[in-house]
């Protein structure tokens, strides 16, 4: 179980995450969207123990998590991680040896499905190939929360694939709180089971994917039409052109009428107006 | 305590660099004349080398690779006890039996110059392993500060006490008394406690940095 009580995270005079409070008490696939900048990873890392908050409290499993936890049951890693210039079996297998709880066969069977080659060295391994080694060892680690930083960066699209369906084994494996942080929206969509969005330092959205495919809607039509039957509802987004008028809703949708379009939201597009910009326009 | 020894076996065969440098300079390092240095001096330079290495090569790729930071810790002080007795070991190996066939008068090995032989050989052999154990230790709890402001604080203070110890007489006893006290030591029983003891303060001061240290 991880719990965020009113963290903040300030970088000089700058917050980074701005009084996040937030309780994630079941296992699951969870999905952490945001902007560049929005503070995904500061998050991430502060629940890994990999840096300290400024104030608020991080509980994992009921174990505050701080720097100075020596051993916090968090797996993270992060793109761009750098590991020993070792053979990838030979790095698999120091990781399994330095991490008790680890699942090397796990990780074996996933090198051999990437067509990792075993004997190449991490250095001389491509981006994705190196993202994807750094992916399965937190993976195999087996801890109680895996936090996945930006894993398909370099993925071309059939590794994207693999990786989704090496993600929803493994927790099929080990049913555990897995959050990945990923800017591919649409694709994580058929693994993942709840949405976090962070936006500017704050949690905007926290729910199931299926509630997004409930309640997110567009409504077009006549401007004055659209306001009247939004009126009572939660918007959250407003575009206009000329005399029509599309609001973006999560609510219940309302009937549908003759002068009003009504459609589900992609999660792209719920995504984009939930945090409230497009095209760098604050709407 | 399998993690920690798969940390110390992972801490010594990323620390070659180390060893080659060390083999190289003890094989190759020559002098001349009447007063020679021992070549097995030279074995102290791996003490030095080391933590380097450990602090900040191994600690961030460890930790990638899901080592806990008190799986790393321990790691890392049992390798210093084992790189300390091995040093110790090929030392006092050299000064038995190396350094009787040089062809000069007077060879002069750091066992020697810190009375430690005074003691006999064993008790030489371990006076020489709990200092250097002391000087890894040291090195890297200081090594790790160097990412914080307490750090270069911590540099500025040693260089700030050698500059002004040096040059002032009462000072400069006070400054030569702990050398005799840690380095310099002809009662071997009191200068293994106070190694021991200055290292189990070092390591608790490593924990502390440890903790704050971020990835």
């Amino acid at each position: 179980m991880i719990e965020l009580i009113q963290v903040t995270k300030r970088y000089g005079q700058v917050a980074v995450l701005k009084d996040i409070t937030l309780s994630i008490d079941k296992p699951g696939l969870y999905c952490l969207l945001g902007r560049n900048g929005a503070g995904k990873t500061t998050l991430l890392k502060s629940i890994a123990g990999h840096q300290n908050i400024t104030e608020g409290v991080i509980k994992v499993d009921g174990k505050v998590i701080t720097t100075s936890t020596l051993d916090t049951g968090v797996s993270y890693i992060e793109n761009f991680a750098r590991h020993f210039n070792l053979p990838v079996r030979k790095l698999l297998r120091i990781a399994s040896e330095v991490n008790p709880s680890y699942d090397y066969d796990f990780a074996a069977e996933m090198m051999e499905r990437f067509e990792l080659d075993g004997k190449k060295k991490f250095n001389q391994l491509s981006l994705g190939m190196k993202t994807m080694v750094s992916t399965i060892i937190c993976l195999a680690s087996n801890k109680d929360v895996v936090l996945l930083d930006e894993p398909v960066l370099g993925f071309d699209a059939i590794m994207r694939v693999e990786f989704y369906d090496m993600l929803a084994e493994s927790f099929r494996k080990h049913p555990r709180i897995i959050i990945v942080s990923t800017h591919i929206i649409e694709e994580i969509a058929k693994t993942i089971q709840k949405l976090i969005i962070i936006d500017k330092g704050s949690i905007r959205f926290f729910d199931t994917l299926q509630s997004v495919g409930t309640k997110a809607f567009s409504i077009s039509g006549l401007q004055k039409d659209v306001e009247a039957v939004t009126r009572d509802l939660n918007i959250i987004g407003w575009d206009t052109v000329g005399g029509l008028a599309t609001a973006y809703i999560f609510d219940e949708p309302p009937k549908q009428s003759g002068s009003l379009e009504i459609q589900p939201l992609s999660l792209q597009d719920f995504f984009i107006q939930t945090v409230g910009r497009k095209g760098g326009a604050i709407r | 305590m399998t993690a920690v020894f798969a940390v110390v076996k992972r801490l010594m065969a990323s620390n070659r660099i180390s060893f080659i440098i060390t083999a190289l300079v003890v094989v190759c390092a020559t002098s001349s004349g009447d007063v020679v240095l021992s070549n097995g001096n030279y074995t102290w330079l791996l003490a030095v080398l080391t933590p380097f290495f450990f602090v900040f090569y191994d600690f961030t790729k460890l930790m990638h690779l899901g080592t806990s930071k008190k799986d790393y810790f321990f790691g890392c002080l049992i390798g210093y006890g084992f790189l300390a007795f091995c040093i110790s070991f090929v030392n006092t190996v050299i000064h038995l039996l190396i350094e009787p066939v040089y062809s000069a008068q007077t060879v002069i090995n750091m066992m020697d110059v810190c009375k430690w032989t005074e003691n006999g050989i064993i008790a030489a052999g371990l006076q020489q392993m709990f200092f250097l154990l002391l000087v890894m230790v040291f090195l890297h709890v200081l090594l790790s500060m160097q990412a914080h402001w307490y750090g270069w604080l911590t540099d500025a203070v040693i260089v700030a006490v050698i500059c002004i110890f040096t040059p002032i007489e009462p000072m400069r006893t006070v400054l030569s008394g702990f050398f005799r006290i840690i380095m310099i030591n002809g009662n071997a029983g009191l200068h293994i406690c106070i190694c021991l003891l200055l290292s189990a303060a070092l390591s608790l001061g490593g924990i502390a940095v440890l903790k704050r240290k971020t990835l």
